[in-house]
C-alpha cells in the first residue's frame, strides 16, 4: 500500500518539473478558452510564436516589456528576502518616471550629465516614496503591505494631475501626456536601449552580493525570523528600512528607464501594471535573484501574448486572466511538488 | 521483567473478571518515511484505570495517539472501541466515539469566558446564545465532574492550572469516557498538580479510563495504574505499576540502565570566587505593564552552576532574556564583569561571552526556515573567518558548520536543509553546541534538557559540569529539581517573580524547594 507524504524539503528538480505541468495546464486552458471563443488554435499559436519570435518588432517588444518587469521583479524579490511583502513598487515606478521627467523636461543639460542625474532622480523618487511606509513597518510596525499599496493610487493621481496640469503638452497637444522629453536613453538597435542592459547587471549583482555580504545574511535573517536575529545581535528596524528603501530605489529606477528609454513622455498609463507583475515575477523567482530573469522574460511573452489576442478580437482583460491563471497554478504545483508517494510494505 | 510480566500484567487484578477493555490497540503500526514510528503495539485500555505511557521523545508516543484520537490513520492494524472494530477519518470521529484529548498546549480561545469556551464544544449550543444559560449549563457540567470553574471569567485571567481544568472539563462534558492527557503537570504549581491527580482518580472511580503520557517517572508511580513503555515505537513492556520500580522502567525505556549522576564533583578545585554577572535590583514589565520580575539583586560567579527552580512562567524567562542582554531591565542595573550593560544590545553581551540556550530554542534562536549552515553560523557570523565589516564568506560558514555538527555529533549530509527538518532533538544539540562555543564567561541555559533523551541528558550535564570546571559561569533554569541539585552549586527559587530565597549547597531540600516554589516560605508542618 502506499501513502502521501509531504516532504520537508523539495527538490528543486521537483519544483521545475511540477511548473512545467502548470504551464501546460495554462495552455491547456487557454486553448479550451479560445477554441470555445472560435479560434483556429493552429493560426493563434502560429500567430503568437511568430510575431514574438519571429519578427523585430516582437523580439523589440519582448525586450522593452521584459526591462521594467526586471526591475520592478528585482524590487518586490528584495523586500521577499527581508520577509517584507512591498505592493507599492507600481508607485514607486511612477515617482521614479516623474522624478526622471522633471530633469528631462526641465534640466538644459548634455545627456552625459542629465541621464545620470535622471537615475540617480529615479532612484531617490523611488526610495522616497516607500520611504514612509518603510518607516512604519520598521519602527512601528504598520503592515507595508497597505501602507505601499496605498501609496500606488496617490502617485497614479499625482501623474495624472501633472500631465493633464502643469507639464501637459502644450507643442503636440497630445492627450493625458506631458510634451517628449530632450532626453533619452541611448539605443542598441532599433527601439531597445541600453536600460535592458543595466536590469540585468543590476539583478546578477544583486544576487552576487547579497549572498556574499553579511548584510545579506543579516537580511535574510531578519527577514526569516526576526526574533532570532535580535537573538544573534542584529538590529531588525534598521535592516527592515534599508531594505524597503532599496527595493522602492529600484523601482524608481525602473520608471526612469521606462520614461526615458520606451515611452520618451510621462503618461497617463505609464505603469501599465508593471509594479502588479513585477509580485508575479519575484514569486516565480522564488529564493534565487538570477531565477528573476527568465521570470521577466515568461512574464513579456506572456504580455506580448496579450496584444496578439487583442488584434484577435480577445479581450485585453485576458492577459490578466492568463497571469492570475499562471499564479494560481505554480502555487498549486509547488505546494504539489511536495508530496511524495511513499511506499510500505504490508 | 520479561514476557512473563508482560502477558500476566495485561489486565489489573482489582476490575471485576470479565470486563472487557474499554480501548483495544491491535497491531498498531504508522510508517513515515525512513522511519517506523509504531510498529506491532497492542494495548488494552481497560475502564476505571489510569495508563501510562512511558516513552523517550520520537519513542512514537505522540503518533500513537494521533492515532487514537484520529490525526492520522493506522498503517497495520486495527482499533477495537467496546469490543467493535473503529477507523476514525477524523479527530471529530473520535471525540463522538467518546475520545477526548487534553493537550499539552491548551486549545482554548484566550478572550473568551470559561463558559463560552465549554459552549464551543457542545453539540447542543443553539443557534442563538445566551451567556446566562451557558453559564448556568458551564456550572452544571463542573459540578458534575467535581470540577471547580469560573464560568464567567476570561481564559486569560486564569492560571495554568484553572485554564487546564476548563480544558479537561470541555472534553469531558462532550461526553468522553476515555480521557488523554499529555504531560499534564508541566505546567502546574505543585499545589495544582496535587487538584489534577484527585480530578483525575476521581473519574477513574467513575469507570472512566485515562491514558496519561508522561516522562516524569515520579508521576507515574504516584498515579497510575498500570504503565506501558514504548521504545522505538515498538511495546516494550506492559507493567502493573504497583509491581515495578521505576530503575526497571528506565532500563526499559532505553533499553539500557542509564544512571543520572546524583552529582557532578569538581575535577579540580574552585579558583577564585569573582563575580561574572550582576544583577542589582532589577526589574521587568512585560508589553501590557504587568510586572513579571520583581526587582531581583543577584551574583553570578565564575566557576559556579548557579540553579533556577520555579514553575514555568514565574519569571524565568525574563530573568534568563536580562542576563543575555535580550531585554533591558525596567529599572536597577545589569553589570557584566563590573561594567554596566546601558540599553539592550544582545551583541553586547555575545560580545562580552555569554552564551544563551533560551527555553523556544526553535523560535528565539533559529530561523526555522533558513539552511542549518545560516542558523549554525547566527552568533559567529561578524568574526574572521566567516564574515568581516560587509563580507559573508559561505564556503567559510560551511567549514564552521561541519565541524560543529560533528562536535554535537549530528549527522546531516547536507547543511543546506532548512533548520525546521531537523528533529527536535538535533536542534537543541545544534544550539547547545554554538552556545558553549561562545560561552568565554557563562552560559545562561533554559531547560536544557528539554526534547533531549536520556543519553542526550546525561551528555548535556557533563557538558555543564565541563564548562563550570573551566571556570566560566553556568546559569541553569530547569524544572527537574534533581537535575537542580545535582548540578548547582546555588540554587535561586523564582515564584511569581519574586525571587523567594537564594539556597547554598548544604540547604538543599526537595521539600523546602518545592514550597517555596509554590510560594509558601516555610513547608507545612
Amino acid at each position: 500500500m502506499s501513502r502521501r507524504i509531504r516532504l520537508a524539503v523539495v527538490p528543486a528538480r521537483r519544483i521545475f518539473i511540477g511548473r512545467l505541468l502548470a504551464l501546460g495546464f495554462v495552455f491547456v486552458v487557454l486553448a479550451v478558452v479560445l477554441a470555445m471563443l472560435g479560434l483556429k488554435l493552429g493560426m493563434v499559436a502560429r500567430l503568437v510564436v511568430t510575431s514574438t519570435f519571429g519578427t523585430k518588432f516582437g523580439l523589440e517588444d519582448l525586450a522593452l516589456y521584459m526591462t521594467p518587469l526586471l526591475m520592478t521583479g528585482a524590487a518586490v524579490w528584495l523586500g521577499l528576502r527581508a520577509g517584507l511583502w512591498n505592493i507599492g513598487a507600481e508607485g514607486q515606478f511612477l515617482a521614479g518616471a516623474t522624478a526622471a521627467t522633471a530633469i528631462g523636461l526641465f534640466l538644459p543639460a548634455s545627456a552625459l550629465v542629465s541621464l545620470p542625474l535622471a537615475a540617480l532622480a529615479g532612484l531617490l523618487a523611488g526610495a522616497l516614496w516607500s520611504a514612509v511606509p518603510a518607516a512604519g513597518r520598521a519602527w512601528l510596525g504598520v503592515s507595508e503591505i497597505i501602507t505601499t499599496l496605498l501609496l500606488n493610487f496617490i502617485a497614479s493621481f499625482m501623474v495624472y494631475y501633472l500631465v493633464t496640469g502643469p507639464w501637459a503638452d502644450r507643442v503636440t497637444g497630445a492627450q493625458v501626456s506631458s510634451e517628449r522629453l530632450h532626453v533619452a536613453l541611448p539605443v542598441i538597435h532599433g527601439v531597445v536601449h541600453w536600460g535592458g542592459v543595466l536590469g540585468l547587471v543590476i539583478v546578477v549583482a544583486m544576487g552576487l552580493s547579497l549572498g556574499r555580504s553579511r548584510f545579506g545574511y543579516e537580511l535574510a535573517l531578519s527577514g526569516s525570523n526576526p526574533t532570532a536575529a535580535h537573538y544573534a545581535g542584529v538590529s531588525v528596524a534598521p535592516r527592515i528600512f534599508v531594505a524597503l528603501l532599496f527595493s522602492g530605489a529600484l523601482a524608481g529606477l525602473g520608471g526612469m528607464m521606462e520614461v526615458l528609454g520606451t515611452v520618451h513622455r510621462l503618461q497617463g498609463g505609464l505603469a501599465h501594471g508593471y509594479g502588479y507583475l513585477g509580485i508575479v515575477v519575484a514569486l516565480l523567482a522564488r529564493k534565487s535573484a538570477f531565477a528573476l530573469i527568465p521570470a521577466a522574460f515568461l512574464m513579456a511573452v506572456i504580455l506580448n501574448t496579450g496584444i496578439v489576442l487583442q488584434t484577435l478580437q480577445v479581450s485585453a482583460s485576458s492577459v490578466l486572466a492568463i497571469t492570475g491563471l499562471l499564479v494560481f497554478a505554480i502555487a498549486v504545483s509547488d505546494e504539489l511538488a511536495a508530496y511524495v508517494k511513499l511506499e510500505t510494505q504490508k | 521483567m520479561s514476557e512473563q510480566s508482560v502477558t500476566g500484567d495485561r489486565r489489573p487484578v482489582d476490575l471485576p473478571a470479565g470486563t472487557p477493555p474499554l480501548l483495544t490497540l491491535s497491531g498498531i503500526a504508522k510508517y513515515f518515511p525512513g522511519v517506523i514510528a509504531n510498529k506491532d503495539v497492542s494495548i488494552d485500555f481497560y475502564p476505571g484505570e489510569i495508563h501510562a505511557l512511558l516513552g523517550e521523545n520520537g519513542a512514537g508516543k505522540s503518533t500513537l495517539m494521533n492515532i487514537v484520537t484520529g490525526l492520522y490513520q493506522p498503517d497495520e492494524g486495527e482499533l477495537i472501541l467496546n469490543g467493535y472494530g473503529v477507523s476514525f477519518d477524523s479527530p471529530e470521529a473520535a471525540i463522538a466515539a467518546g475520545i477526548g484529548m487534553v493537550h499539552q498546549h491548551f486549545k482554548l480561545v484566550s478572550r473568551f469566558t470559561v463558559a463560552e469556551n465549554l459552549a464551543l464544544g457542545w453539540r447542543e449550543t443553539r443557534r442563538w446564545l445566551s451567556a446566562s444559560e451557558m453559564a448556568r449549563r458551564a456550572e452544571a457540567e463542573a459540578a458534575r465532574y467535581g470540577l471547580d470553574i469560573k464560568a464567567s471569567a476570561p481564559i486569560d485571567s486564569l492560571t495554568a492550572g484553572e485554564q487546564q481544568r476548563v480544558e479537561i472539563l470541555r472534553v469531558l462534558s462532550r461526553g468522553a469516557s476515555l480521557l488523554i492527557l499529555d504531560e499534564p503537570t508541566a505546567v502546574l504549581s505543585p499545589l495544582e498538580v496535587g487538584e489534577l491527580y484527585a480530578a483525575l482518580r476521581r473519574f477513574r472511580d467513575g469507570g472512566g479510563a485515562v491514558i496519561l503520557i508522561s516522562h516524569k517517572l515520579d508521576e507515574i508511580m504516584a498515579l497510575a495504574d498500570r504503565v506501558t513503555v514504548l521504545r522505538h515505537g515498538r511495546v516494550a513492556g506492559t507493567h502493573k505499576v504497583s509491581a515495578i520500580d521505576p530503575a526497571t522502567l528506565v532500563t526499559e525505556m532505553i533499553g539500557r540502565p542509564v544512571e543520572q549522576k546524583s552529582a557532578y564533583p569538581r575535577k579540580s578545585p574552585r579558583e577564585k570566587d569573582s563575580c561574572v554577572i550582576r544583577l542589582d535590583n532589577v526589574s521587568c514589565r512585560d508589553g501590557a505593564g504587568r510586572v513579571r520580575l520583581h526587582p531581583v539583586s543577584l551574583d553570578i560567579r565564575v566557576g559556579e552552576i548557579l540553579g533556577v527552580a520555579g514553575v514555568t512562567g514565574n519569571g524565568q524567562s525574563e530573568l534568563a532574556d536580562l542576563l543575555a542582554g535580550l531585554q533591558a531591565p525596567q529599572g536597577g542595573r545589569v553589570l557584566v564583569d563590573g561594567k554596566e550593560m546601558g540599553g539592550v544590545s544582545p551583541k553586547a553581551f555575545r560580545e562580552a561571552g555569554i552564551g544563551y540556550v533560551p527555553e523556544d530554542r526553535l523560535h528565539k534562536a533559529l530561523a526555522p526556515a533558513l539552511s542549518v549552515t545560516e542558523n549554525t553560523v547566527m552568533r559567529v557570523f561578524r568574526e574572521h573567518p566567516i564574515g568581516g565589516r560587509l563580507v559573508y564568506h559561505a564556503s567559510e560558514a560551511l567549514r564552521f558548520t561541519r565541524s560543529l555538527l560533528e562536535r554535537a555529533q549530528v549527522s546531516l549530509s547536507d547543511p543546506a536543509t532548512p533548520i525546521r527538518a531537523l528533529s527536535g532533538g538535533n536542534q537543541q544539540r545544534l544550539v547547545l553546541a554554538r552556545e558553549r562555543m561562545i560561552s568565554d564567561r557563562a552560559l545562561i541555559a533554559s531547560y536544557p534538557s528539554r526534547g533531549l533523551d536520556i543519553g542526550a541528558i546525561a551528555v548535556m550535564r557533563e557538558t555543564l559540569a565541563d564548562i563550570r570546571d573551566e571556570g566560566r559561569a553556568v546559569v541553569l533554569i530547569s524544572e527537574d529539581l534533581d537535575e537542580l541539585m545535582a548540578l548547582s552549586d546555588r540554587i535561586a527559587v523564582l515564584c511569581g517573580g519574586r525571587l523567594m530565597t537564594v539556597l547554598e549547597k548544604d540547604d538543599f531540600d526537595l521539600a523546602r524547594i518545592g514550597a517555596l516554589m509554590s510560594g509558601r516560605e516555610k513547608e507545612h508542618g
